[in-house]
């Protein structure tokens, strides 16, 4: 089985993270464009961070095997300061339709403010207008609201939910989001997000349909293996290897598929593996890699 | 030049896309808009075949070449010369405009489309605007973006000022990129490009490394002492091409007399020489090859 982690923010990661990866079977990655910690103060900085997610970052990437994509967008967080969005929004159409960019993204609201709705119409529309997929951030805070909210302007705009993907779903969106014709991703991230004893819930009552699962790692704690952890994980719990494979590789590649710019036979050299291995600690050797050995002492639940 | 590579485009690319960019080069003629350009020429990857080389009649290559010496689209990807066409229409329409988008083009380039902006710098307008960006240019360590300004391509020899030209021969070098593919790597050469070529040789033996037999190439003409000392080690030295380029230094017009005593050692390619069996391209063109 292999792995495609569509949301993950690989400038915040190390080597080591690529090489455990790539050793557990994760093929292909998206790297959404977001804030990095420390709001910008530049247009300039903006524009060298995405020259960096088509450049320097998908060579990073493929010095270990693994296929890099990316989406372009202004994130909500950094939409507030007005002046800025709108320089950033002038050099978006500069990158959206480059080879190797899946969509707009990561997108959507953080304090739902007015300026974040502004920019978040802006740029559906952009997504319209270039025909690509959208990859949306949801709140933490309020989120409930701010979902339906981001739902409404995207069909306000007339963009077909069958290419958006929203993100960071929990128990309390994901029946709203699935029931609007949207995909549903879930990012397996300890602490704030969804751990992945409660995905594993999720995936009985609502199947694999429409549902993504994704790591979201970044510049906090997090886990670059949250999805083969997780695909481990379902497997022990009883879930078949089809339901495994279609949220954690064949719904990504489906909806991000969408631009054009993302096909299987791209990393079509990655071998798989079997999540049994990655569960049970076996000895796997992989291009001289040991997979046992690589997730030894880890622990498989992220909660 | 347009008109040209639209038609050679036809010939080898299906309808649709060139449906799209029709609708593109008509957008582009009565109803600019920046971001729909920018949206096509980024975009042009994704319509066009962007994996195999056009395969091109030597009369497609020799009308481009009769059109603009030294610039050609041979080994080029469909989207390659789409991307070309868009930014020619662009440069017909306003020139001023243009250098601005292509700047903003340059600083947004992913490699690929780095390589097509560099290596169609010989079709665009107000070249003197244009030496600064191609100089940057040279300074990447990503090998296609810098072949895309150093070789097979008329630009630099036309454009750059010694000192500019210098560096990039003396980086090609660096970077193990084939001399013979410098157009006017002849005609450009110089006495200090001469003395800094062979000052490299020297830190390349001191360091046990070897010397491409192509560095001598520039410093035909500027045979001096120290030079002559050098060349007569290369005629002494046993790997692939070493004595024949120390044979073609000895060949050129004013060394015969200077590199009297390696005449016996590089004897044997002379005749080869003479009836054109062996040049500075062909030895380039095999140390290419044999990689
Ligand atoms: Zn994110």
């Amino acid at each position: 089985m292999k792995f495609l982690d569509s949301h993950v923010h690989m400038v915040s990661r190390t080597t080591d993270d690529y090489q455990r990866m790539a050793s557990a079977g994760v093929a292909a990655i998206i790297e959404p464009s977001f804030w990095q910690g420390q709001p910008r103060t530049h247009v300039g900085t903006f524009q060298d961070y995405f020259n960096s997610l088509i450049g320097f970052e998908r060579f990073r990437a493929s010095q270990f095997g693994i296929r890099h994509y990316c989406t372009i967008g202004l994130n909500p967080k950094e939409a507030n300061n007005e002046r800025l969005a709108d320089e950033v929004m002038e050099i978006l159409p500069l990158y959206i339709c480059k080879e190797g960019v899946v969509g707009i993204g990561e997108i959507g609201f953080d304090d739902q403010s007015a300026a974040e709705e502004k920019y978040l119409r802006l740029q559906a529309q952009m997504a319209l207008e270039a025909d690509l997929p959208i990859q949306i951030h949801t709140p933490h805070r309020d989120k409930k609201t701010g979902t339906t909210r981001t739902m409404d302007v995207l069909e306000d705009v007339g963009v077909p939910p069958s290419k958006v993907v929203i993100d960071h779903n929990n128990e309390e969106t994901v029946k709203e989001v699935l029931g609007r014709g949207y995909w549903a991703a879930f990012t397996i991230y300890p602490h704030t997000k969804l751990g992945n004893e409660r995905m594993i819930e999720i995936m009985r009552e609502f199947g694999g349909e429409r549902i993504i699962i994704d790591s979201a790692a970044d510049w906090g704690i997090s886990d670059a293996l949250a999805v083969p952890k997780t695909a481990a994980l379902m497997k022990e719990a009883g879930v078949t290897l089809d339901a495994i494979e279609t949220v954690s590789y064949r719904n990504p590649l489906k909806a991000y598929g969408q631009s054009g710019q993302l096909k299987e036979a791209d990393w079509a050299e990655t071998e798989g593996i079997d999540p049994t291995d990655l569960f049970e600690g076996n000895t796997l050797l992989r291009g001289g890699q040991d997979i046992g050995k690589a997730m030894s002492g880890e622990d498989l639940v992220i909660s | 030049m347009l008109a040209l590579l639209l038609s050679i485009l036809s010939n080898h690319a299906e309808e649709k896309p060139l449906g799209w960019l029709d609708h593109h080069l008509e957008k582009i003629e009565n109803d600019f808009s920046r971001n729909r350009f920018y949206f096509a020429f980024s975009g042009a990857c994704r319509h066009f075949d962007k994996e195999h080389a056009l395969d091109l009649s030597e009369s497609d290559l020799d009308s481009i070449s009769g059109m603009a010496p030294g610039f050609t689209i041979d080994n080029r990807t469909a989207d390659h010369v789409a991307r070309t066409i868009l930014l020619l229409a662009l440069a017909e329409k306003d020139q001023d405009f243009f250098l601005e988008v292509l700047r903003a083009l340059l600083g947004a380039a992913d490699i690929r489309e780095a390589v097509v902006l560099y290596s169609s710098l010989p079709l665009f307008p107000h070249p003197e605007e244009l030496v600064s960006l191609a100089r940057e240019g040279t300074r990447t360590n990503v090998v296609d973006i810098f072949d895309a300004i150093a070789l097979d391509n008329p630009f630099p020899a036309a454009h750059f000022e010694n000192d500019g030209w210098n560096q990039m021969v003396l980086k090609a070098l660096f970077m193990g990129r084939p001399l013979y593919r410098i157009q006017g790597i002849d005609t450009r050469a110089n006495g200090t490009l001469a003395t800094a070529l062979a000052n490299y040789a020297h830190e390349r033996w001191a360091a046990g490394r070897p010397v491409s037999p192509e560095l001598w190439r520039p410093c035909a003409g500027f045979v001096d002492e120290t030079i002559a000392t050098d060349i007569a080690r290369v005629a002494a030295t046993e790997a692939p091409g070493q004595k024949e380029a120390a044979a073609l230094v000895y060949a050129h017009p004013s060394n015969a007399e200077k590199l009297a005593e390696i005449k016996e050692s590089v004897e044997p390619f002379l005749k080869e020489i003479e009836n054109g069996n062996l040049t500075w391209d062909t030895l380039g063109n095999s140390l290419e090859k044999d990689g």
